[in-house]
């Protein structure tokens, strides 16, 4: 049986790589599309997600949610996406239109619907599945698992402390931690090590032609991740993707997190109590190690359906 | 030329194995001990001090210093001391006592006779350390440097983002990183993999002199509660700051700029280390990361052996 998933997400140049593989995948019955503002605006995050979706020949329900975080502004991430979220690709202006439903209330239905078997996949901040749980408190036994990419348990990135996801709306993200809903952390500590050689996406892209839209977004991705010393391309929203896909290309362990929505410097950091100093009951699966032949192989497999 | 120093320290058991490593190396010249609340009470601490030096054979000035952190209320850890701080061996009482000035007056006196500059070598809470830098703010001029044990660039010992020293005094911290003198800074990134392990102990047991065997018997205390986190042994804290001193080729530094956190809810007490792969800016500190454990051991007996 196919998984039912939400995919709450903010494209986003690596979003979008893991939209591609989420509509290859025949693991998936994707119930919708819930956008979120985060690397760059939600006017142009929504219109992403369903530029990628028509370039990839793919049709599902798009239901927008937030265009800001909970409480505080934050910057966007166009540093690393562009002003448009996907950089320099141009794509057909979208013939598809959102349903008109709110993310929240949309996230909602199909948890009922789905009989507590939906997971939601959620690559960008924490907003809008902080708003389905503060608007529908009853969501808390009918959402099997949380996979959010997000957090670390060492380093940040947009901060010293924190990573973007996170930092972009902490306050969400608490809520979303603390909710009891079993939650995978996929964070920084596994996806750069999912990293995707820049042979290995010579050989992908040149082994059956593909549309230039997988070529484009793997080769973007490899030249900015260039200046940080990566040899290829660091793939997180991906790696996440590939986790709801196949769980077996990584391992997890259980422990207590909170974050942090505070500190004068911390804020937005994923405490991780690895030494269970708390005593606080493990509440996370945190992302530990990646099997990256296993990912890899399963990004090129996927691949293979935008072949021309 | 030795290099003259401070030490600042709250013994403990790592914290005298610190003492006993400094004042036995013929690159270090010790030129006073200042002590300060933290792993027990000041009271405690001092007299610990005392003990340690007086059944070594080391007469020195010893000075009490702040028995309380500059903003909050002191934390102890007599899960990992003990109630008297140095549990495990008897100790006889002192030879002698406290010098009569306290640990600012001291310092500076220290300072300020001295033709070369001092380096400060704290292994406990900061207080002391800030307090010298807020009322005699015209010896920083005469400081080289701080080789301190504290903090951590990722995780923490007694909050899971903060380690004990830098906890008890976040502000003393903040103000001591702040204060412009280059920082060595050894905290659990090192420490966790300067372990002492039992094999260790029983060789030190071996050398059989009367401070050989004292330290081998802190040592099996101090065992007991790092066993409790599944460490292989115990790691010597305090001694990394005073190993780097001694023979900086033992341990991996990367400059870096680190501030602390002292507004978290979770975080209070982090030092943040910016090492992101990018472009460092305000670099304060070299954060030490690895050491070389074999050789660290190997030094550390070969210093024990001196006092017999």
């Amino acid at each position: 049986m196919r998984k039912p998933i939400i995919i709450d997400c903010d494209p986003g140049i690596d979003d979008s790589i893991a939209l591609l593989m989420a509509f290859a995948s025949d693991k998936l019955d994707i119930r919708g599309i819930t956008p979120v503002a985060g690397n760059v605006g939600l006017d142009k995050t929504s219109i992403n997600a369903m530029k990628i979706m028509e370039a990839a020949g793919f049709d599902c329900d798009v239901s927008l949610g937030a265009s800001k975080p909970l409480f505080k502004d934050t910057k966007d991430a166009s540093f690393v996406h562009g002003q448009s979220g996907l950089r320099d690709i141009i794509l057909p202006e979208p013939q598809k239109k959102p349903t008109g439903k709110a993310a929240w209330d949309a996230i909602y239905e199909e948890a009922v619907k789905c009989n507590g078997e939906l997971v939601i996949v959620a690559l960008g901040p924490l907003t809008n599945i902080a708003l389905t749980i503060l608007k529908y408190p009853k969501i808390k036994g009918l959402i099997k698992e949380i996979i959010s990419m997000g957090g670390s348990c060492g380093l940040g990135n947009d901060s010293p402390a924190a990573e973007f996801n996170i930092y972009a709306d902490p306050d969400a993200a608490q809520i979303v931690f603390q909710s009891g809903i079993p939650l995978t952390m996929v964070g920084l500590d596994v996806t750069h090590q999912a990293v995707i050689l820049l042979d290995e996406i010579n050989e992908m892209v040149s082994q059956g032609k593909k549309i230039d839209l997988v070529e484009k977004l793997f080769n973007m991705t490899a030249n900015f991740c260039k200046q940080f010393g990566f040899k290829g391309a660091v793939l997180h929203d991906p790696f996440a993707m590939a986790y709801v896909i196949d769980p077996l290309v990584m391992t997890t362990k259980k422990f207590a997190v909170e974050v942090e929505t505070k500190g004068k410097i911390t804020r937005g950091k994923t405490v991780v109590d690895i030494y269970n100093v708390t005593n606080k009951e493990p509440n996370i699966d945190v992302g530990m190690e990646v099997d990256r032949e296993r990912f890899v192989a399963l990004v090129k497999e996927l691949m293979k359906k935008y072949e021309v | 030329m030795r290099i003259p120093i401070i030490m600042d320290c709250d013994p403990g058991h790592d914290d005298a194995i610190a003492l006993l490593m400094a004042f036995a190396s013929d690159k270090l010249d010790v030129r006073g001990v200042t002590v300060v609340g933290g792993n027990q009470t000041l009271e405690k601490n001092t007299l610990n001090t005392l003990k340690v030096l007086s059944f070594a054979g080391i007469k020195t000035r010893v000075a009490p210093g702040a028995s309380k952190p500059l903003m909050r209320k002191l934390i102890v850890a007599p899960e990992v001391h003990g109630e008297s701080g140095l549990d495990g061996p008897i100790l006889p009482e002192p030879t002698y006592g406290v010098c009569g000035l306290s640990a600012v007056e001291l310092m500076v006196d220290i300072i300020k006779n001295s033709k070369e500059k001092i380096t400060l070598v704290p292994t406990g809470p900061l207080t002391n350390i800030a307090m010298l830098f807020m009322t005699h703010p015209e010896v920083k001029d005469k400081i080289e440097r701080i080789s301190l044990m504290g903090g951590s660039a990722v995780g923490g010992n007694w909050t899971p983002a903060a380690e004990f020293n830098i906890l008890v005094d976040p502000e003393a911290a903040d103000i001591v990183f702040n204060s412009g003198i280059p920082i060595t800074m050894c905290g659990l990134d090192v420490t966790h993999k300067a372990q002492i392990y039992s094999e260790d102990i029983e060789r030190i047991r071996a050398m059989g002199g009367k401070v050989a065997v004292m330290v081998a018997e802190l040592m099996d205390f101090f065992a007991l509660f790092h066993w409790r986190f599944g460490f292989k042994g115990s790691p010597l804290h305090d001694p990394c700051a005073v190993a780097w001193l001694i023979d900086s080729s033992l341990i991996t530094t990367e400059h870096c700029r680190v501030d602390i956190e002292t507004e978290g809810e979770f975080t209070t007490g982090a030092t943040v280390a910016d090492l992101r792969p990018m472009k460092r800016f305000n670099c304060n500190a070299d954060v030490a990361l690895d050491i070389d454990r074999e050789r660290f051991i190997d030094l550390l007996c070969e210093l024990l052996q001196k006092y017999d």
